[in-house]
Parts: C-alpha cells; sequence; structure tokens
C-alpha cells in the first residue's frame, strides 16, 4: 500500500499542524536558532575558555545532551524498525520507517555536533575514523553509531522501492547496532575503573532501558502530535505508550537498585550519590528527573486519555537528559585523592562543574539543529513518498 | 514474522558478519604490543656528565642519581626501567618542585603535572603535616592509555607513558580514567590574559605578554601554543623530563627539591640509589588497590 507519509497531514487532508500553531513553532525555533547561534560563536571566537568544565569534571553538559542524542536515536529505531521488520500494526508501512530514520538521523548528528564542540582539537575528529584504537570504548561507539547511519540511510533508500530482498536484512543488522550503542554508552562509563560510581556492569543496562525509554517516548510524542490518522496510529500509539511505561519502570528499579545497594549500610559513605541526591543540584534529581521525568509520566500513561500520553512523552523525551547528566557528573565529582583540588588552585582544576551560559546556548543550537534536521528529512519523505506514489 | 526465510538467513548473515567483525578489531587491538618507539643499541646514549669528576663515598644523592642517570642512559631504551621515589619524612611541602615543573615545561594556567597535596591532622598544639607530591604514577598497567581512541597516548619500553600531542584529539576521556588525576587538559589559558589595563592601556601588549608564546620543549621537540597550536587543547601529563633525561639531566622536580625528598633513577640497575630506596618496608605506592602498579613509590 502506498500511502501519505506518516507526518504529513492528517487523514481528513489536512495540515497535521494548524497555521496558528506553526507560527508558534516556527518562532519557538528561530528563537533556539538565534540564541544558539550566540553560543556557537562563542565557542569558535573564544574557544573553551567561557565553558564551565576543567580538568577534574572534563565532561559536561554537551556531553549529557550526546548521550542523550543517541539514546533517542537508538532506542527509536529499534522500536520502529523492528515493528517494521515484525509488522507491528502502525509500523509495518515503509512511510513510517522512513520516519523513523528521519528521527534517529534527527536525534544522532546534533549528538555528534555536541561532541565535536566538545574536542579540543575539533579539526582532528577524524582521527578516530583514520587511526582508531578500539580498546577505547569511545572509538568503538564512533565506529558503530556513524555504521548505524550509513546502514539506516542505504534502509532509506531501499524503502523506496516496492519490494527490497536487502531491506529487512539490513534492518536486522541496524537494529542489533542500535541495541548496543546505546548499552556501550553505558559501557563508555562503566569501564572506567577509576571512577567508583562509574564503575557498575548495570550502567549499561540502565543506558540500554533509557535509550528505549526515551526512544519510545519521542515516537509517541511525534505519532500524537503529527502522526497520520490512517486507523493504525492508534494501535502504535498504545503499543508506544506501553513501551515508554515498561521502560521508566525497569529504569527507576535499575536505579533503586544501583542507589539502595551503595547506601544500604547505614555507615557507607557513597559521596557519589549523596551529591545526586542531597548536593546543589539535588533539584535535577528529585524534581526533573524523579518527578517530571517520572512520577507525572507514570500518572499520566496509565491513564486512557491519549492527550495525557502525549504530556507524558514529551515530558520523558526532554527531562530523561537529567539521568545523563546523574550519571555523568557525580561520577567525576568525587576524587580519589583527597585534598588534590586544594593543591594547586585553579578554576579548571576543582571538583564542581556548574554549566555555563555558553554551554546552555550552545545547547539550545544543537535542540534547533535537530528539530530541524527532522523537519527537512521530513519534508524529504514527503516528497519522496510522493514520487513514490506517482511511479507505481 | 514478516520476513521470508532468504531474508532471515541474509538478516542472520549480516548481524553475525557484524558480530565477528567487531569482536575481530577488539581482539586485533587488545592484542597489539609495538608501539613504533625506536629500540636497540642506537637508543643508548653516551652522556659525557660527571666523566671528570671521580665518585666519592659521600657524594651528594643528586650527585648519585646524576651517576646513575648516565649509566641508564648508556643502556637501549628498553633496558631502563624509570621510577621516581619521594620520602615524605624530608618534604616539607615548599612547592619548589611544582613550580619548577611548571617553569621547566612552561605550563600555562589551569595545567600541573606535579601538585603537591597537603593533608592535616590533628588538632592545635599536636598537628602533624603530610606532603604527596603528585607526579604522574608512569604505572605499569596504565588506565589512561587503552580509553584513547586515537592512539595518542602509551607507554614507552623504559616505562614512560607519553602523548603525542599532534595525535590527541583533545576528548579527555584520558583524563576521567586516570585515578591519580595525573592529566590536565590546557584548555587555552594565558598568565597575562587577565592582565591590569591602566591608563596607559593593557600592561602587555596583544593578547597575551609574547612571552607565553615562547616553546616549551617537551618529548625534545619545540612546543609552541601560538594560534592554538598543541599542545593547547591536548591532554598534558607529567613525562618524568623524557627532554632532561636524553640530554644527562635529571627530571626538574628532583633538582628543585630543596631536602633531597625526591629521587629517581634506573630500577634495573641493581647498585641504584632508586633500587636501594624501594627494597625497604617503609614504601608504599598510592591507591594500590587500583591495581595499576604504579612506578612512584612514596617512603614514610
Amino acid at each position: 500500500m502506498t500511502s501519505i507519509p506518516m507526518t504529513a497531514m492528517r487523514s481528513d487532508g489536512k495540515p497535521a499542524l494548524s497555521g496558528g500553531y506553526r507560527g508558534v513553532l516556527w518562532t519557538l525555533w528561530g528563537l533556539l536558532f538565534a540564541l544558539g547561534a550566540i553560543g556557537i560563536y562563542q565557542r569558535f571566537a573564544y574557544g573553551h575558555l567561557p565553558a564551565g568544565y576543567g580538568s577534574y569534571v572534563p565532561w559536561g553538559l554537551w556531553v549529557a545532551i550526546y548521550f542523550h542524542g543517541v539514546g533517542i536515536a537508538g532506542g527509536a529505531f529499534v522500536l520502529g524498525a523492528g515493528g517494521f521488520v515484525l509488522g507491528l500494526p502502525g509500523f509495518a508501512r515503509p512511510d513510517v520507517l522512513r520516519t523513523v530514520i528521519v528521527l534517529s538521523v534527527a536525534a544522532i548528528l546534533p549528538a555528534f555536533m555536541g561532541v565535536w564542540l566538545d574536542l579540543g582539537h575539533m579539526e582532528r575528529a577524524a582521527y578516530i575514523f583514520l587511526r582508531p584504537s578500539f580498546t577505547s570504548m569511545m572509538a568503538f561507539n564512533a565506529w558503530m553509531y556513524n555504521a548505524f547511519m550509513i546502514i539506516a540511510v542505504i534502509c532509506w533508500f531501499l524503502s523506496l522501492r516496492a519490494r527490497s530482498a536487502w531491506l529487512k536484512p539490513l534492518l536486522c543488522l541496524a537494529i542489533l547496532f542500535s541495541i548496543l550503542f546505546p548499552s556501550q554508552s553505558g559501557a563508555f562509563f562503566g569501564v572506567v575503573e577509576a571512577k567508583g560510581f562509574w564503575h557498575s556492569a548495570l550502567l549499561p543496562m540502565l543506558f540500554l532501558a533509557s535509550a528505549i525509554t526515551a526512544g519510545a517516548a519521542t515516537l509517541l510524542a511525534i505519532q500524537s502530535l503529527i502522526g497520520v490518522d490512517d486507523g493504525e496510529r492508534q494501535a502504535a500509539m498504545r503499543f508506544l505508550r506501553t513501551v515508554t511505561l515498561a521502560g521508566l519502570i525497569v529504569y527507576f528499579i535499575f536505579e533503586f537498585a544501583e542507589f539502595s545497594i551503595a547506601l544500604w549500610n547505614p555507615n557507607v559513605h557513597a559521596p557519589a550519590i549523596e551529591l545526586i541526591l542531597w548536593g546543589p543540584y539535588w533539584w535535577v534529581f528529585w524534581v526533573i528527573h524523579l518527578l517530571l521525568g517520572g512520577a507525572i509520566p507514570l500518572a499520566l500513561l496509565i491513564t486512557r486519555r491519549p492527550g495525557a500520553w502525549t504530556v507524558a512523552a514529551l515530558l520523558v523525551a526532554v527531562t530523561f537528559i537529567s539521568a545523563r547528566l546523574n550519571v555523568l557528573v557525580p561520577g567525576q565529582a568525587v576524587g580519589e585523592i583527597q585534598g588534590l583540588q586544594e593543591a594547586f588552585q585553579h578554576e579548571r582544576l576543582t571538583y564542581i562543574y556548574h554549566a555555563t551560559a555558553m554551554e546552555y546556548l550552545v545547547g539550545l543550537f544543537l535542540v534547533a539543529v535537530g528539530v530541524a534536521v527532522f523537519y527537512l528529512g521530513e519534508r524529504i519523505n514527503i516528497w519522496a513518498t510522493v514520487r513514490v506514489a506517482r511511479s507505481s | 514474522m514478516s520476513m521470508d526465510r532468504r531474508e532471515f538467513v541474509k538478516a542472520g548473515a549480516l548481524v553475525g558478519a557484524g558480530l565477528a567483525a567487531t569482536a575481530g578489531l577488539v581482539i586485533r587491538d587488545r592484542m597489539r604490543r609495538d608501539t613504533g618507539d625506536p629500540v636497540g643499541p642506537k637508543t643508548a646514549r653516551s652522556l659525557p656528565v660527571l666523566n671528570n669528576i671521580p665518585p666519592r663515598l659521600n657524594d651528594d644523592v643528586l650527585v648519585r642519581m646524576q651517576r646513575d642517570l648516565v649509566k641508564a642512559m648508556a643502556k637501549p631504551v628498553e633496558q631502563r626501567k624509570w621510577v621516581m621515589v619521594i620520602d615524605q619524612r624530608k618534604c616539607v611541602g615548599c612547592h619548589a618542585c611544582t613550580i619548577g615543573c611548571v617553569a621547566e615545561n612552561k605550563l600555562p594556567p589551569g595545567v600541573v603535572y606535579r601538585p603537591v597535596v597537603t593533608e592535616e591532622s590533628g588538632e592545635f598544639p599536636n598537628v602533624h603535616l603530610k606532603f604527596t607530591p603528585r607526579p604522574c604514577m608512569q604505572c605499569e598497567k596504565p588506565p589512561c592509555v587503552p580509553v584513547c581512541p586515537v592512539q595518542a597516548t602509551w607507554r614507552r619500553p623504559d616505562g614512560i607513558t607519553v602523548v603525542d600531542y599532534d595525535k590527541c584529539i583533545g576528548c579527555r576521556y584520558c583524563l576521567t580514567a586516570c585515578p591519580y588525576g595525573a592529566r590536565t587538559s590546557d584548555f587555552g589559558e594565558y598568565y597575562t590574559d587577565a592582565a591590569a589595563v591602566g591608563a596607559d592601556g593593557k600592561a602587555v601588549s596583544g593578547p597575551h605578554a609574547p612571552w607565553e608564546d615562547q616553546p616549551n620543549h617537551e618529548y625534545a621537540k619545540s612546543w609552541s601554543r601560538k594560534g592554538h597550536r598543541s599542545p593547547m587543547g591536548n591532554a598534558r601529563k607529567c613525562h618524568f623530563c623524557l627532554h632532561r633525561l636524553e640530554v644527562g639531566q635529571l627530571p626538574m622536580c628532583v633538582t628543585t627539591c630543596i631536602g633531597r625528598a625526591t629521587y629517581f633513577g634506573d630500577q634495573n640497575d641493581p647498585d641504584g640509589l632508586v633500587t636501594e630506596l624501594i627494597a625497604r618496608n617503609n614504601v608504599h605506592t598510592l591507591l594500590p588497590h587500583k591495581g595499576t602498579q604504579p612506578r612512584v613509590f612514596y617512603i614514610t
């Protein structure tokens, strides 16, 4: 069956979003882009000087955005492409698959850009492909993401054909990669023995769970807000709602396991976890992560109102970056050698990290890039689908 | 499942090939041993240092270490095993080693190779101060090396872990992997960036004082940070002053130590001073539970 793309317009033939909403969204995007451009200018004009990270906390907000982006990309692809391969209702159409691919690319490209801007020598980024060392989880990750992207783009082209014998086999390989790389994101930190909080076998599982949860939530939000009501959309939304719900429960069980074991002994000192729970950024855990990213979405998802699911999905998709930040920063903020930060005093030689205005502005730019890539990708999807329909 | 048998076989083959390729790459890089460093007789140095001064029984430890160094340099690089020994009972916390290192390597703000950690215990008047200079531990099993995604850091045949500034991409993964916090990143700061501005303008002309662009000579090369060139943007670390060793000089922190509390030499020399010192039973290493097997020993 040849049909209109997933996000082009509703079943009644009207655009997915009315003109008023579109105006508001364009204005918001313009604002994001303009503010983000200031951050990008600062990054290129002043290098890393306006950033808040240093040598004892070397990674900050951009790295968290990077891992959140690749998580959404992997999670959304596992579900969307898996649904296509398995022929699940709401996922079996090629145009839906193309939207999933565009979403994955739109999530992963700004993530790459974030980590590229984080490099001390951006001009040498290609070295990771030219002289990689696969003992490093970073090289491993970079290769895996790029292999995934290449296969995903090939799948996009193959999906335009009426029948391709290679589409589903290649999708299976890409699905494998999209399960592996969010897990590797956890392993990226887990293999660092120097950081007690990171060095946990649970971390890859935690990252995979958060990737699938955030990916399902993002797909649910897209289906809900701009999806085509073709009779199967409700089934797809119910499936994604169930996955998001299950993902949230699994994630918080894993997190509870991690924290409760570390804190069970009343005499124990778990500085990284204490920092998460009671440190200066306590509100990131209690308010953003637990309340806005956990309790409220859970309450909304167990209702039978699709409108509530949309709000829940948006909350999860946005606030799950706090899950990344709460692994990334506290893991670095606890040193092994007591007194090191007092030994040689400098603002970049402390275990305290506050993201700066430049980092936040660049973060906005990355979001704007992601939205733009998704929008342009969907325009291309519409054009391609119409072309396929005409030629068949 | 909406896949026919042929598609299923293809998918299995692709997934299998993908997994096999991944495993192959990991195994290949884990097995890799050759660092590309020159080894053999060509790396031996015949240094004329102290040739005309006969050894005496009560030679200063600096002179003895200098002789040990010359002796070690006469061997091929793979037969040397550099170690540092720090006597914490003698260290007075003067930070001369820290400053000597900053001057020798022209370290910019925020980059430090050898801070001295101060621990205070007890209550007045029974107060005890303990000082722990912390150079790079030059670990036998350095955790900073395998995490580098571009092979920009490795352990030399003489046990010193080095960074190739021209390869380093500045990802800072190695900084997180070092349990000793021995690597710092050069974020591009200058001491005179914040120079005072008076009635005649800034105290220095240009964005920073010209002397800050003078090259350092780490790894026996000339490195100027001018124009965001390496080592700016790179991970940086102590390298036991390799460039000084090559010309028969002890590391700067050893020569600047006012209390003769830092010793340096070749552990493979059975008659060397450091070999004598680390055979004692009051010697320990930092964070031994991390399994990194440091080559810096502390006498307490």
